[in-house]
């Protein structure tokens, strides 16, 4: 087990490498350059900046040769810093980028955190009754109204939400995280947190319930046909015993390996529904980042998902051997 | 699917031994039913693929047919019948301690007849430009269908060569694309989307290609999946006698793979297929909506619904200008949901109904 665990973070060092490499080619080639817009902003103001100090500043920021060996040159120096946990200065912000990363974290951790609490909560329940009343009109309407879900573009199901109950009903804020005009303390601070986040959440819940509902549903019917099922029944056990106690313990299997498949989008922020709602959450900062070209950010940014993949992919590996003794990993 | 050959029987309508006794040849008496006709009889059982496929069906007619029969504008064509547009400003004054209000109208004549209500002229009006949305609706819907399409196919045959390679050969080889897999699905999705678009504004690339460059892109990161589905199909594959008597044959290499395993693993294939030519869809549009994808002034559904995110007014007072291109895209991606449903489970050998 320990050999397998070390083999497997091993194999994800190398693949964090491989995928920082092609990250960094690519950032290099944006068109979009951080110190031309700085320097224009200076020659804006009246001020002239010399031809030198030009060429210092782009030497300093590391972006001096756009050669392919110049790019090599600046991709070595950035994983020299990172073996020192420095993940450098973002542009924009004057900070270090995992600084950055980590402010804007939290946010998007919260509404992904309770989106997926409520999907769960909403999810499994809907999945199991359309198991247990397998083509029954119950199980249709459920199926169809999950796929409606699943087949929304969240922008387009976000701003029709934001249009129906923010902007005509006004119930809900239409967008940021808290009313600028007034200023909240305790509980209504909190309460107005509430109200700026619920759509967003609205939004993503209905987005995403249907995967999972669709996972539990497939699960439990293979629980329900297998023979263990049936001796329970012909012990003469309650239906609702058979299905709480005996299916639903099984059914739980895949449904615990997926949460751990999930752990990386409670942190990466979902970039669509942050710009729909205009949510200061690490997306949306990342997708302006990327318009101002902070490369070291979105450098950042991006390794920080990968990561997050790739420990997802092995957590989800590991709690499969740990939920279900039957497999062996190895 | 189709290589297999040898015919199943499925009802019997006589027992076995009166057969034998008036000796009525077999075939009389036993329905018989090639495993495709099986699979095509499962799948339009299921009302909610018939409804998939009527969906996608008409989509197809709507986007494809539809701009040769309605020809009354085309995708880039502005109504420049005019549009006059009045405001209404006051001012007040107090002249002696008594106060006049001056109302003032302008009338200001546009050459563009934009936003214009849905009418016999335009079936859904206009958008804030002047497009007629009704045909824009149409040229979006090719984009969005072939494009996906494209994607989708390049997915399948990277995916299925990589994955068959993979799971063939084993070792070395196989740890290799494996690993290649691995990368490939670490990089994240939109982030690099973003990127890679950065770079094809500058490349000074004609608006209408871009998307296509786009989807390449979202192909070459979409392909482990279809290869891990066949790498692991054609492992477990490898091992039945079948595959002893081809070696046994001595066929070659190539034709072991894409003749006797290729064919074993098309079930999920297929499937797999039809459900990510909905997220296909969704990912076209999640571009365009980004503005990344198709550009001004050609059409997406995307590009259509974009025009809200900065314009609150026509969120709010002009629905007709977003909302058809957004049921446009949830009829779309829904239709290859429910065909993709209908097949699995049409394909399922487990499944007896």
């Amino acid at each position: 087990m320990f050999k397998y665990i070390l083999k497997r973070l091993l194999m994800s060092v190398l693949i964090l490498l491989g995928v920082s490499m092609i990250i960094y080619f690519l950032i290099r080639l944006m068109p979009v350059d951080f110190i031309q817009d700085k320097i224009n902003a200076i020659n804006q103001g009246g001020a002239t900046v010399s031809e030198e100090t030009v060429n210092a500043m782009y030497e300093m920021y590391g972006l001096g040769d756009d050669s392919f060996l110049g790019i090599l040159k600046g991709y070595f120096s950035w994983l020299g810093a990172l073996a020192t946990f420095d993940l450098g200065t973002s542009f924009v912000y004057g900070i270090p980028v995992a600084q950055v990363i980590f402010e804007h974290m939290g946010i998007s951790f919260a509404i992904a955190l309770i989106a997926t609490i409520f999907e769960f909560l909403i999810a499994i329940p809907l999945g199991i009754t359309a198991a247990t009343h397998q083509y029954s009109f119950r199980d249709y309407l459920v199926t169809v109204l999950v796929m409606i879900g699943i087949s929304l573009p969240s922008f387009f199901f976000g701003q029709m939400l934001k249009d129906v109950l923010a902007l005509k009903l006004g119930w809900f804020p239409a967008s940021g995280l808290v009313n600028a005009t007034a200023s909240f303390t305790g509980a209504e601070l909190l309460l107005d947190y509430v109200r700026h986040m619920f759509i967003p959440i609205l939004t993503i819940v209905i987005l995403s319930i249907g995967a999972r509902m669709r996972m539990t549903r497939t699960n439990m019917l293979e629980v329900m046909n297998s023979d263990y099922i049936r001796t329970a029944r012909a012990k003469g056990l309650k239906e609702s015993v058979v299905i709480n106690k005996h299916a639903f313990r099984n059914t739980l299997i895949p449904l615990v390996t997926s949460l751990a498949g999930l752990l990386p989008s409670l942190f990466s922020g979902a970039i669509i529904t942050e710009q729909v709602f205009d949510l200061p959450g690490i997306g949306n900062i990342a997708l302006d980042a990327m318009n101002r070209g902070d490369i070291p950010f979105i450098m950042g940014y991006n390794m920080f998902l990968a990561l997050l993949s790739v420990i997802g992919v092995l957590l989800a590996d590991l709690m499969y051997g740990l939920v279900d003794p039957r497999v062996k990993l190895g | 699917m189709e290589n297999v050959t040898e015919k199943e029987v499925i009802e019997a309508s006589a027992p076995q031994a009166s057969a034998e006794d008036t000796e009525v040849p077999l075939d009389k008496n036993v329905r018989l039913m090639s495993p495709t006709r099986m699979v095509v009889r499962r799948f339009f059982r299921s009302k909610l693929s018939i409804v998939g496929l009527i969906m996608v069906v008409g989509l197809f007619l709507f986007s494809f047919a539809g701009p040769l029969i309605y020809t009354e504008w085309g995708e880039i064509e502005l109504d420049e019948s005019g549009k006059t547009e009045y405001s209404v400003s006051e001012t007040s004054y107090t002249v002696d301690g008594k106060e006049y209000t001056v109302r003032q109208t302008t009338e200001k004549s546009l050459k563009d007849n934009f936003l214009a209500p849905p009418s016999s002229e335009h079936i859904l009006g206009t958008d804030n430009e002047g497009y007629d949305i009704f045909v824009r609706l149409m040229y979006g819907g090719r984009i969005s269908l072939i494009v996906s399409f494209i994607a989708v196919f390049l997915i399948t045959i990277l995916g299925v060569i990589m994955g068959g390679i993979a799971g063939f050969f084993g070792g070395a080889v196989d740890n290799i694309i494996m690993r290649l897999c691995d990368i490939l699905i670490c990089l994240p999705g939109i982030p690099i989307l973003l990127i890679i678009s950065t770079i094809l504004d500058a490349s000074e690339i004609d608006a209408k290609y871009r998307i296509y460059l786009l989807m390449i892109y979202l192909t070459f990161i979409s392909w482990p999946g279809t290869a891990r589905l066949v790498r692991g199909q054609i492992l477990s594959l490898r091992e039945q006698e079948y595959m002893v008597a081809a070696e046994a044959m001595g066929y070659s290499v190539s034709r072991k793979i894409f003749k006797h395993l290729v064919p074993n693993v098309m079930p999920q294939l297929i499937v797999s297929m039809s459900l990510s030519l909905g997220s296909m869809i969704l990912y076209e549009a999640t571009l365009s909506y980004l503005n990344l994808g198709v550009k001004a002034p050609y059409a997406a559904w995307g590009t259509m619904i974009n025009i809200i995110s900065t314009n609150q007014d026509i969120l709010q007072n002009h629905l007709n200008v977003w909302v058809p291109a957004g049921v446009c895209i949830v009829i779309a991606v829904l239709g290859f949901n429910f065909i993709g449903d209908g097949l699995r489970d049409a394909l399922d050998p487990k499944a007896r109904r």
